[in-house]
């Protein structure tokens, strides 16, 4: 093996590293043992071998192909008629979100759907569907009690592992024949175990400038449902700058608690800067408040005309460390919504779900995704 | 490209496996560097279908662990047959045998049942290929331990001792994708990632798995599902559901995709109610005159 290939590779590695995919060491070891089973003459078989021993993955495939194509010397003319792989799903063209068709429209057809095929057509069901900017006060009431409802559900998930226990549940065989044999083969007593109760862990990041404040209020108040049942939840709102806001989260009536919460932040309804409120969370949160267990709930738009790097590097953090990352965002109710606002896009490749969140439904439809 | 390579392409197209130049690259590393193969990819892309063509391709025997939440040892590895070990326990002691004496015998080879993974590295006739399938639904747990089994290719019984691999078996592991694979067992692992076929592929797929399939009508299918595909659906359909429709239409003897049969049969290509009522009747109409062209 030439060790101009060795250099080359490593070269390559940490070009990688610097554009902040993960290649380790033990990676770029692979890459070498599999330059040498393969036609280096052919660039479409190193560039598959090298995508295969060094795992890339899918999110970081644009990057890679780019680092490729301008690192790797070509010895040879392109032998494969591979086409070259997904491009980077960066936005071509943002589009403003006045442009975007109505959606009080598309969302009062819907309702009207609703009512038409719900046999029991109750006053629930189109509550479920209405979209959070139509509510009266009435509804708002009634939609506590329901996601009150709806949060229990999380809280009783026990986990699918069985663990030892003192107390009831099945029969262990396999501890308690190992007892057995310990009593000179009599089964005193049986072993059991159980399946205990998760937490989920929630942290929520919860976008309140302007364009957000219709949805705002009613996404909050879901994440103060949330919290009763998942107590260790994180709560952080940020439009021009980050807010932690679980001390402010207290028991208690939750419209007290959202106009406490509006004074505490500055700039309630103003504008946003998506990528350094997150990069802040990363640089002062992320250790501490997320692992491998945490589901991270970010609520926003992605409406925001600001720099795009620190946003794509806080999202690229953030989907390393975190069990899953969910944005939510209101848009999407919109069939016709394509993730095209230049944060949003942005974004895309490293969160695990963009899911629509402008009515209960949505919001109804999220919750397996958020047990731990 | 090496003629490995190409040969094993070849060979799987035999097998009826359409494999584009990245899967078989891929499985020719995994198999020559002695590696598991991680196999990712949106579901219905035909991760799975990728170890069995390869067990066979190498006519030996396909192990399979299916994973899930809570998936533990005794189910992944190996348990005790109690029921025996109890029987043999009051026989040994109507023989007046002592502890130490029956303590050996009732934790014997005899009265071990033998899990997918012991399996994969006790089986002697040569190396099986275990498909580790979903690994994304089974907890960090069972990754860690997971981890273990596939550095070393050997496991700790405690009244047993140390078995190892007679064989090392060729490893593919599949995951959905619903959760990140830990960093170490895929740095354990070369990567694959599978993407949706392109319209060529899907149509040769169909070619070979649907022969009841005319080559018009294969080809409609593949660019309907090429313009389904771009829009956007909670479950995007896979090949696996392509073939599925393809079959279908065939039963109903459709020699073309039109209105009504497509809208009848939608259920194959569509499996979540709520992507079919999002799919109005206007954007089905458009899908299929992208198909019909």
């Amino acid at each position: 093996m030439s060790s101009d290939l060795v250099c080359h590779l490593a070269r390559f590695g940490r070009a990688l590293r610097d554009s902040g995919v993960k290649v380790s060491l033990s990676d770029e070891a692979d890459g070498l043992a599999a330059l040498t089973l393969v036609d280096l003459g052919d660039r479409g078989e190193v560039r598959l071998a090298l995508r295969t021993a060094l795992k890339i993955r899918p999110r970081d495939v644009a990057l890679f192909e780019e680092l490729f194509e301008r690192l790797w010397s070509a010895r040879d003319e392109r032998g494969s008629s591979n086409p070259p792989l997904a491009a980077p799903r960066l936005a071509s063209r943002p589009r403003p979100a006045g442009k975007l068709p109505s959606r009080r429209e598309s969302e009062a057809r819907a309702a009207t759907a609703a009512e038409g095929e719900e046999p029991g057509y109750s006053r629930e069901a189109v509550l479920r569907r209405k979209s959070f900017e139509d509510y009266s006060a009435a509804d708002a009431a009634a939609m506590e009690r329901l996601l009150e409802r709806l949060a229990l559900r999380l809280a009783t998930r026990p986990s699918r592992r069985r663990v030892p226990t003192r107390g009831r549940g099945e029969a262990d065989l396999r501890r308690s024949f190992r007892r057995a044999v310990a009593q000179g083969g009599e089964f005193l007593s049986l072993a059991r175990r159980t399946r205990p109760i998760e937490e989920t862990r929630l942290v929520v990041l919860c976008d309140t400038s302007g364009s957000m404040d219709p949805h705002a209020r009613f996404l909050l108040t879901f994440v103060l449902a949330l919290r009763r049942v998942a107590r260790r939840s994180e709560v952080f709102a940020f439009n021009t700058a980050l807010v932690r806001l679980t001390p402010w989260l207290r028991a208690g009536r939750v419209d007290l608690t959202l106009d406490r919460l509006a004074s505490q932040v500055p700039d309630w309804s103003g504008g946003t800067r998506i990528g350094e409120c997150l990069a802040e969370f990363v640089e002062y949160y992320l250790d501490e408040l997320i692992d491998g267990k945490t589901v991270v709930l970010i609520l926003s738009d992605g409406l925001d005309r600001g720099d795009l790097a620190p946003l794509q590097g806080a999202m690229r953090a953030l989907g390393a460390r975190a069990r899953r990352v969910l944005w939510l965002n209101p848009l999407a109710g919109d069939p016709r919504y394509e993730p095209t606002a230049r944060a949003m896009a942005a974004a895309l490749p490293y969160v695990d779900r963009l899911l629509p969140a402008h009515n209960l439904e949505s919001l109804e439809r999220l919750l397996p995704l958020l047990a731990a | 490209m090496r003629p490995e390579i190409a040969a094993l392409q070849e060979a799987m197209e035999g097998q009826g496996y359409i494999a584009d130049p990245a899967i078989a690259t891929a499985l020719f590393l995994a198999r020559e560097m002695h590696r598991p193969l991680l196999v990712e990819g949106d579901a219905g892309v035909g991760k799975t279908e990728i170890a069995k063509v390869l067990a066979r391709l190498m006519d030996t025997e396909l192990i399979r662990l299916q994973c899930y939440e809570g998936l533990d040892v005794s189910t992944a590895l190996y348990e005790w047959n109690y029921q025996r070990q109890m029987l043999r326990l009051r026989l040994a002691e109507g023989e007046g045998k002592g502890p130490d004496e029956i303590e050996d015998l009732i934790f014997g080879r005899a009265y071990l049942l033998e899990r997918p993974l012991l399996r994969a590295i006790t089986r002697r006739e040569g190396p099986p290929v275990l498909l580790i399938d979903e690994i994304d639904r089974a907890d960090d747990a069972f990754e860690a331990f997971l981890l273990e089994i596939l550095s070393d290719f050997q496991v700790t019984i405690p009244e047993l001792g140390t078995v190892r691999a007679e064989h090392v078996p060729h490893v593919i592991l599949t995951s959905n994708r619903t959760r990140e694979i830990g960093d170490a067992l895929r740095r354990r692992c070369l990567y694959l990632y599978v993407e949706h076929p392109s319209l060529e592929k899907e149509v040769r797929i169909l070619r070979a798995r649907v022969p009841g399939a005319s080559v018009h009508l294969a080809e409609e299918i593949g660019r309907f599902m090429r313009a389904l595909r771009r829009r956007r659906l909670s479950k995007v359909p896979g090949v696996a559901e392509t073939i599925d429709w393809a079959r279908a239409l065939c039963h109903l003897h459709s020699e073309h995709l039109d209105r009504e049969t497509v809208a009848e049969t939608l259920g194959c290509i569509l499996k979540d109610q709520h992507d079919q009522r999002e799919l109005g009747r206007a954007e089905l109409d458009a899908v299929l005159a992208e198909a019909v062209g």
